[in-house]
């Protein structure tokens, strides 16, 4: 990264005028008939912001976006920090849930084998399938792909198309889920806060906000354990990854594909011609 | 560096007026709670830096602001107090603005992408989410945590 790829007046100056905005409109339910809808500043700042970045509108130039995501790579770090400080005071109750924090790791890396991969295969996918649900292909997720089949394999195709999607839709996608989820009345707002622990800034800053307001006496315990969560995931990710999820998603592509796995064109060719 | 904390002190600046407007705190309030969050990042940044142990910067961040907030740490109930004053919401605003800045910058990435893939990222990301919230959910009712 240059060091000159965080500077850039005119999205600070844009970012300044979506916060007053946002903030000052607040939190909106909206009752659809299923269930209310919570919209809340974040959610507008990110929607808004969406629009104004489109390229039709010729309002930012590619170089100003980039420098954007550069800021949103290092901004986290500050809601991280306000995290960790409300996590301080909070630790006899981390540790007293701890064989549920504990536990619900295992969710985390492997929510997305288990109902991405057999889908994937379903839907007719091969080696990408690997590539796109080993993990949630953040970029550290990426670096591991990368090493061990190149970035321009099939697996890195896969890898890398979950991540482009996830950096567009993932943090409003997973705030609107927590919601739903959130107003199922299934589970306890600790239990959703860890799930939104994901392993990545953004959406867990989207998932917090919107579990935060449906669940307003909740809210400090939502930012402490969804803090909590996702500092596990950050610290095991890389080994996690490494030794657990991907071979693990080898293994279930060797032994489903034959069974899910749609035919390949090559497959269905020799049985044409046998 | 230099512009890194630049940086973090234009977004404390902007989380300040976030804060202000919309959870009424004045930013003469909120401003030494902001000072310490922001001096515990480029903290966590430093450490990363000069620590030999290979950790995500986050995790120093983490840490560090952890370690200064738990009853060992000599003013950690000042400390509490005083970066009470940010509302974590009102920090999470600018972040995703900065996130919908970027949008467009992948779009042309993604309008190359099959609906499959698309399709199974979604799957993805309702599967960690899910399925972590699910066994939260299974340990407390079986401990009876929170319940």
């Amino acid at each position: 990264m240059q060091e000159n790829s965080l500077r850039n007046w005119k999205i600070h100056l844009f970012v300044l005028i979506l916060v007053c905005v946002t903030e000052f409109i607040g939190v909106k339910t909206f009752n659809i008939g299923i269930g209310a809808i919570a919209l809340f500043p974040m959610l507008y700042a990110l929607i808004i912001g969406a629009v104004i970045s489109l390229p039709s509108l010729k309002i930012l130039k590619m170089k100003e976006m980039n420098v954007a995501a550069n800021i949103l790579g290092i901004s986290f770090m500050l809601f991280v920090a306000k995290l960790g400080m409300l996590m301080g005071p909070s630790l006899p109750k981390i540790f007293d849930a701890g064989i549920s924090l504990g536990l619900q790791e295992l969710g985390h890396f492997a929510g997305t084998i288990l109902l991405g991969l057999p889908i994937a295969l379903l839907l007719g996918m091969k080696r990408e399938a690997v590539g796109a649900t080993f993990s949630i292909d953040r970029e550290p997720n990426l670096a591991i792909i990368a090493e061990k089949y190149g970035s321009d394999s099939p697996e890195g195709r896969g890898a890398l198309g979950v991540y482009v999607c996830g950096t567009l839709f993932g943090a409003l996608y997973l705030s609107v889920l927590a919601s739903f989820l959130a107003q199922t009345g299934w589970f306890h707002p600790i239990s959703l806060a860890m799930g939104a622990g994901v392993g990545s800034g953004s959406m867990m800053a989207a998932m917090s906000g919107a579990l935060a307001v449906i669940f307003p006496e909740s809210a400090k315990d939502i930012a402490v354990f969804a803090g909590a969560a996702n500092l596990i995931t950050t610290i095991l990710g890389t080994y996690i990854c490494v030794f657990f999820s991907l071979p693990f998603t080898n293994y279930l592509y060797n032994k489903f594909e034959p069974i899910l796995g749609r035919k390949s064109k090559k497959d269905q060719m020799k049985n044409i011609g046998a | 560096m230099k512009d890194k904390i630049l940086t973090f002190i234009i977004i404390g600046i902007i989380a300040i007026m976030g804060n202000w407007v919309g959870y009424n705190v004045s930013p003469i309030d909120a401003l030494p709670g902001m000072m310490i969050i922001v001096a515990v990042t480029i903290l966590g940044f430093f450490f990363a830096k000069i620590i030999p142990i290979k950790l995500p910067i986050v995790v120093w961040v983490s840490m560090l602001a952890l370690l200064i907030t738990t009853p060992i740490f000599p003013g950690n109930a000042s400390i509490i107090k005083v970066t009470e004053q940010v509302n974590f919401m009102a920090l999470a605003t600018p972040i995703l603005a900065y996130a919908g800045l970027s949008f467009g910058k992948d779009l042309k990435e993604f309008k190359k992408l099959g609906w499959r893939i698309v399709v199974i990222s979604l799957v993805v990301y309702t599967g960690t989410f899910l399925l972590s919230t699910l066994v939260a959910e299974i340990g407390f009712r079986l401990t009876g945590k929170f319940h």
